[in-house]
């Protein structure tokens, strides 16, 4: 019967009740054996009369009632009169057979009552016996004698054990009432632990669960979990379990009853088995419900999980938790608590396992906390696992270990060279070529590559493995269409980092890059001219193109170092647009198109054109920029196409960048302007 | 011709301590001089010498920024298995 609920998705607590007890079970309860010698309950000593009686009670006589005993004290003592203490012996009463005393009248039922153990411990299934036990029973869990509703108690889980008479009970509203209370008021262990118990039983069958939902069970059960008894504990998390597993509106129920608050610090217990179930009930209570997900976090869930993570080696209990871990992940608040508690090292210590479930659980996770993993320390393991994964044809896997990886090198020049050291160049090459269309891989592995090519003591190795490895020719065509617009930018700032590398530079041209980026460019403009009217920036796959004008003038900016690449970029009809662009409102536009007409400006004749669209208005102004750069480039194209001129130009050109250079000491600037017999105009006092 | 470079004398100065400063900061950036302009810097050797320490040192254009991507932003679809 028990085994029948094993439905999908739940956990087989058959076998881990059998190995829970063999840890902690001193005797049989009866759970697995359905034993029915449950009713002697030698395993508890915390209160007096509680003797074995098997065997005494089928010969025994009825016993006559004294009148000076107190209710409890008469039903105890019909019904287990071996129990009876000191001064309550019974004593016969004298009577007339045919008018029964009111004793007597009460006694009846309990007569009934005892009939019915007698006929259970015979091994006699009969639903009817439950159904006539069934009222008193109820009456007697909510007896003032503890020992009374310890009795019941017993005697209902012992009902339990059969399925003729669980039905009974399940239907039964009443009852299932008096146990949740009967449980909720213990004064023992021993009540406890069986009104625990019987409501574990009943959680295996629909109408159980509903009984118990109904009858208030959930937030008992939540309160049970702050026993100090290790069983008591397991009846309740796996009561609840089931509840959130299959009973409708148990979730709200629990969360309400601040069942968070009370399964969080559970996560500090050690049996494995126990903690697998309480981490999925974790799972269940969190996953899509933000305030679940605080409530955990507020509770040191984070610290919990992870040391799980760290210290266990039990597939399920790894598995349960790395689901917790994941829905967590999604959490900006949880996020960085689960990185500093050492999530990012813990879960990266099972990908190389046995368990995919585990493995793809732990990947999506870290892959989920890595834009808020950038700083941590001791991630190399970590990092080489995840080259290696990069040889997956899964793409789960990829997807997962490019994403990683991506974030992980995101302006953290150790983990770059690491990456790079690890040979992570070549592999993000070849998942870039596998990756086809599938943009969640390629635009990843496109970062991971742009990253591992600035910034750090290995970027030129990076900038020259990528033509090593066969690598350009892959990358230009990355450009092509069909656009999508982050892999395109992502492509373009990657392209910008190889040509760095003076050795890239033919190969890149050789590839195509430069007509590519140019097309690209001026499509991009294009785009932000139609709307700049309307005032809107646009945006498409989420890139606006803004940002693509921008990355690409700046590859260009860096391929025109070469004479060769210079030449082409300007024989495209570009100098036009670049000195267009100096207008720009982007201050990075800016910059990049002043660099590249600084570089086009080597050549004389492209001096000559970029003097001719009257580039020296716009240059004259950002020569007063706060970027140096950019004052810079502007400063370097003035000098260029002023070569040729006649002093007096050279001569403003140098008062403007005098200028200025003294922006911020004006008395500097008078005693320049002084010497060089100029007046004060305005502007200057102004300043 | 090692000449003083104190601000604030002749314009000629200025302009060459200018022009010095920004084909340092070219080279400084990974772009490349003119042949004139490399011999201007050979030229002013002394100005190139006192202008050097005066350079930021940071590097001044590394291209755009490293940026992360968020995976987080939605819940991955949880198949209980």
């Amino acid at each position: 019967n028990l085994q029948e609920i094993n439905r999908e998705g739940s956990l087989c607590y058959i076998e881990n009740v059998a190995e829970w007890q063999q840890t902690y079970y001193a005797s049989d309860s009866g759970i697995q054996s359905g034993a029915t010698t449950v009713l002697d309950d030698e395993s508890s000593t915390e209160y007096s009369g509680c003797k074995k009686y098997i065997g005494s009670t089928t010969t025994a006589p009825l016993q006559v009632i004294h009148y000076s005993l107190t209710r409890a004290q008469r039903v105890r003592a019909a019904m287990f009169p071996e129990t009876l203490v000191e001064g309550e012996e019974a004593m016969p009463v004298q009577s007339d057979p045919s008018q029964q005393s009111n004793v007597q009248r009460l006694a009846e039922p309990s007569q009934l009552l005892k009939t019915a153990i007698v006929h259970l411990i015979n091994y006699q299934d009969d639903a009817e016996l439950a159904t006539r036990a069934v009222p008193e029973l109820t009456k007697l869990l909510a007896d003032e004698d503890p020992i009374v509703v310890n009795k019941a108690a017993m005697i209902v889980n012992q009902l339990t054990r059969k399925e003729a008479s669980r039905r009974v009970l399940v239907q039964s509203p009443a009852m299932v009432g008096a146990v949740v209370r009967a449980m909720t008021m213990a004064v023992d262990i021993e009540t406890a632990r069986c009104t625990a118990s019987v409501l574990h039983s009943l959680s295996h069958q629909k109408e159980g669960l509903l009984a118990i939902f109904k009858s208030g069970g959930i937030p008992a059960l939540v309160r049970m979990l702050s026993s100090p008894v290790e069983s008591i504990l397991f009846y309740a998390i796996t009561t609840l379990h089931n509840l959130l597993l299959h009973q409708e509106g148990a979730k709200m129920a629990v969360r309400l009853a601040d069942g968070l608050q009370r399964i969080v610090p559970l996560l500090k217990k050690s049996n494995p088995k126990f903690l697998a179930i309480t981490t999925d009930c974790l799972q269940l209570l969190s996953y899509g419900n933000q305030e679940s997900k605080l409530i955990i976090l507020a509770n040191g869930g984070p610290g919990g999980l992870v040391f799980i993570t760290r210290n266990y080696n039990y597939e399920k209990l790894l598995w349960t938790t790395s689901r917790v871990l994941k829905v967590l992940s999604v959490c900006p608040s949880n996020k960085p608590a689960i990185v500093e508690a050492g999530g990012m090292q813990a879960l990266g210590q099972h990908l190389t396992g046995s368990s995919q479930r585990l493995i793809q659980n732990c990947l999506w996770t870290l892959r989920n906390l890595s834009d808020a993993a950038t700083k941590q320390d001791g991630l190399d393991g970590l990092l080489q696992i995840l080259v290696a994964q990069l040889g997956s044809d899964d793409v789960n896997m990829l997807t997962c270990a490019t994403g990683i990886l991506s974030n992980l090198t995101c302006n953290n020049s150790r983990n770059k060279t690491l990456v790079t050291q690890y040979g992570g160049v070549e592999a993000l090459i070849h998942a870039v070529l596998r990756a086809g269309e599938k943009e969640d891989v390629a635009e990843p592995a496109v970062c991971a590559l742009r990253h591992l090519t600035s910034r750090h003591q290995d970027s030129e190795l990076a900038q020259n493995a990528v033509r090593l490895h066969y690598g350009i020719p892959a990358v230009v065509k990355l450009l092509g269409q069909p656009h999508y617009w982050p892999v395109v930018k992502a492509t373009v700032g990657l392209i910008r980092n190889l040509a760095l590398c003076p050795a890239n530079q033919a190969p890149l041209r050789e590839a195509g890059a430069i007509p590519r980026l140019v097309n690209l460019l001026l499509k991009a403009h294009q785009d932000t001219q139609r709307h700049a009217s309307s005032a809107q920036q646009t945006y498409q796959d989420g890139v606006r193109m803004e940002e693509i004008v921008e990355g690409c003038t700046g590859a260009l900016h860096i391929l025109a170092r070469d004479p060769m690449n210079r030449g082409e970029i300007a024989s495209m009809q570009t100098i036009p647009l670049f000195v267009q662009l100096l207008y720009s409102y982007v201050e990075n536009v800016k910059r990049v198109s002043a660099g590249v007409l600084c570089e086009l400006a080597l050549d004389k004749q492209s001096a000559e054109l970029i003097d001719a669209e009257g580039a020296s208005a716009p240059l004259m102004e950002l020569l007063h920029s706060n970027n140096e750069g950019i004052a810079t480039y502007a400063a370097a194209v003035l000098f260029r196409i002023s070569e040729d001129k006649s002093s007096d130009y050279r001569k403003r050109v140098s008062v403007e960048l005098t200028h200025s250079l003294f922006k911020h000491d004006p008395a500097a600037w008078e005693m320049v302007r002084r010497d060089a017999g100029m007046t004060p105009t305005k502007e200057d006092t102004a300043k | 011709m090692n000449r003083e470079e104190a601000p604030g004398k002749s314009p000629e100065d200025m302009y060459v301590q200018q022009k010095v400063r920004v084909l340092l900061m070219l080279k400084k950036m990974g772009s490349n001089l003119t042949p004139s302009e490399e011999a201007f810097l050979r030229n002013y050797a002394g100005v190139v010498h006192s202008q050097m320490s005066q350079l930021p040192q940071h590097n001044i254009d590394q291209g755009a920024e490293d940026v992360v991507m968020a995976f987080s932003r939605s819940e991955a679809e949880d198949r209980r298995q």
